[in-house]
């Protein structure tokens, strides 16, 4: 194998790994604060991509706004969710939290994807991209709508971790993600920064599925695999865990790159391409539960 | 004690009364095809409900299980010339045996942790029958010889009904001997149960290993039956239509879990105008009765018209 098809694979991996990377990490904060895994998290990508597609497309604003737009979208989808659904949990309102959290997700995730397959229509949608045209590095090409995508996302995800780190909101989410109790004793409103982190991780899937959304087109199941990529993803990188999301991200984007690689047959291989990810899930649950960056907890 | 059974059997009497009749009113063959499916899916959703509602495990990886079922059965008669029966046996088999090996590697695992866990086992299976063509013929469908060949409609809705009544009376059986009680310690406290002396481990294996089984056997009966089987039977669409069927009608009970299936595929074809809507409203209808009325709907009625029978007597 040439060095050029090497390094091919290579940024091919990286880009995919970026948008993986922000859609795992709002899933990532939300089990952190919350203790859920929003199994609707794909859902609120793909709303994301169409809150996108209606910006820019029916309403005809530009593109940049486009995402600012959808971001905004689906953080007030995100804490209505919360308010709604999740918060009756930490209340002590439902009489089985945890097996309601898993099933009132997975529910909602039917509801949503039926829902835009009835509105928006089943046929896919393809909004204007942030950037067209192509930049070549060398003999290599990257398509530029990937490369821009790529970029804003690699810098959203700073944007959060930087907020995470020394922001007065990002410090309470921290806080609550370490101790629930003890946030609540030195007087952080538990309730309102799980509403801030369901909010938040739904604006970071939402802006995934908004810069995705030109590349790859907008349509109802657009979320149900990149959110399997997620689920991934955290289990990997310890759920709850943010650094864990970011570098569980950029070895699922290579694993996937290269793992191609390994059946000769190109059909076969692209029809198994999703199925690698899954055995390192299911590797990593078995052989550490708790993941790369997460800590043992006495029941998995 | 005698009164509260004698109420129960004379409510699942009424039941098979009604099943048994309902072809009798008349209906087109398209409602009793209708019913037909729907018994189907409350075989799946009781299934799904003998390990949610009674060990309280969660598992994505019902629909596939379904599919492997057919999968197994039909591929089985064809290549191996098995009669069907044989066909169904070995689908049960294998769903069963499968079942029983991730119920053992997800021992350690819990609730949000188990559910992604049978995501990736159903998604590898689903991925796995879509890109093997060669055999499966892939998203083109598998033609699976018929389950009796030149049967009406009829035939196969008694003989679904029959198989359907069946298998409840076996979950019931199960779950009313020591090991439901088994699975319900497992469900309320999985410490306090193997500090009693409950063997966790083999009864969660085997939970697992008896839902997968009923399930199998759910999909192997559907393959002969439409005769036409995808991979898609195995998606998580599929899987969050069980979900909803088991909620609605009330996922802590195998008859009304059974029951949410008949009704919501009765619906599902009844409001055919509505289009994906249904399945929004569907959705919809899962989430409130998981907020407000985690009985679901039959474990509501049930409870109501007990009530009435005490204030009367």
């Amino acid at each position: 194998m040439s060095l050029l098809a090497i390094s091919e694979q290579a940024i091919n991996g990286l880009i995919v790994s970026t948008f993986y990377a922000l859609t795992a990490l709002g899933l990532a904060i939300i089990f952190g604060v919350l203790r859920i895994v929003n199994f609707a998290h794909g859902e609120l990508y793909m709303l994301g991509g169409y809150a996108y597609y209606l910006a820019v497309t029916a309403l005809g604003v530009p593109p940049v706004l486009g995402v600012v737009i959808a971001a905004c979208a689906l953080m007030a989808i995100g804490a209505l969710i919360e308010g709604l659904l999740i918060r009756p949990v930490h209340q002590g309102k439902v009489d089985r939290p945890e097996e309601y959290a898993i099933m009132v997700t997975f529910a909602l995730s039917i509801l949503l994807l039926n829902l835009a397959n009835s509105v928006f229509g089943p046929w896919p949608q393809r909004p204007a991209p942030l950037f067209r045209g192509r930049v070549e590095i060398g003999e290599l090409i990257i398509s530029g709508d990937r490369l821009a995508a790529a970029g804003t996302a690699v810098l959203l995800i700073s944007v959060v971790l930087l907020a995470l780190r020394f922001t007065w909101a990002g410090r309470a989410v921290r806080a609550v993600s370490q101790n629930r109790q003890a946030a609540e004793i030195y007087g952080i409103s538990v309730a309102r920064v799980g509403m801030i982190a369901f909010g938040v991780g739904a604006a970071l899937a939402g802006l995934a599925g908004a810069l995705i959304g030109p590349v790859f087109n907008v349509t109802p199941p657009m979320g149900v695999v990149p959110v399997i990529k997620a689920y991934i993803i955290v289990v990997l990188g310890g759920l709850g865990s943010i650094p864990g999301a970011v570098v569980g991200a950029l070895i699922l984007g290579q694993v996937e790159s290269f793992a191609t690689i390994l059946i000769p047959d190109p059909s076969r291989a692209l029809a198994y391409k999703d199925a690698y990810g899954l055995i390192v899930l299911i590797l990593v649950l078995l052989i550490r539960p708790q993941g790369l960056f997460g800590t043992r907890e006495r029941r998995a | 004690m005698i009164r509260r059974n004698s109420f129960k059997a004379a409510g699942a009497a009424c039941l098979l009364l009604f099943f048994l009749g309902l072809p009798l009113l008349g209906l087109t063959d398209y409602w009793i095809y209708t019913l037909t499916i729907g018994f189907y899916y409350a075989l799946l959703a009781a299934s799904w409900s003998l390990l949610v509602g009674y060990v309280g495990r969660i598992s994505f990886a019902q629909a596939a299980m379904s599919g492997l079922g057919g999968y197994v059965s039909a591929l089985s008669v064809i290549h191996f010339n098995l009669p069907v029966a044989g066909g169904l046996l070995l689908g049960i088999l294998l769903a069963g045996l499968i079942g029983f090996a991730i119920g053992l590697l997800t021992l350690r695992l819990h609730g949000a942790y188990l559910g992604l866990t049978t995501i990736a086992f159903g998604e590898i299976l689903r991925i796995a029958i879509t890109a093997e063509h060669g055999v499966t013929e892939g998203s083109r469908g598998l033609q699976a010889p018929a389950l009796i060949p030149g049967g009406t409609q009829l035939d196969y809705y008694y003989l679904f009904l029959a198989i359907t009544v069946f298998s409840l009376l076996l979950m019931w059986l199960i779950l009313r001997s020591r090991i439901g009680l088994f699975f319900q310690s497992i469900r309320e406290d999985e410490d306090g149960a193997a500090s009693l002396g409950v063997d966790v481990t083999l009864w969660k294996a085997l939970a697992f290993a008896c839902s997968s089984a009923f399930a199998g056997l759910a999909g192997g009966l559907y393959a002969h039956f439409v005769q036409l089987i995808t991979p898609s039977m195995m998606s998580l669409q599929e899987m969050g239509f069980v979900l909803a069927m088991a909620v609605v009608g009330g996922f802590h009970n195998v008859l009304y879990a059974a029951l949410g299936g008949v009704m919501l595929q009765s619906l599902l074809e009844a409001l055919r105008a509505f289009g994906e809507w249904r399945l929004v409203i569907f959705g919809l209808l899962a989430i409130l009765m998981l907020r407000f009325a985690p009985n679901g709907l039959f474990g509501m009625l049930a409870d109501t018209l007990r009530k009435k029978g005490k204030s009367h007597g």
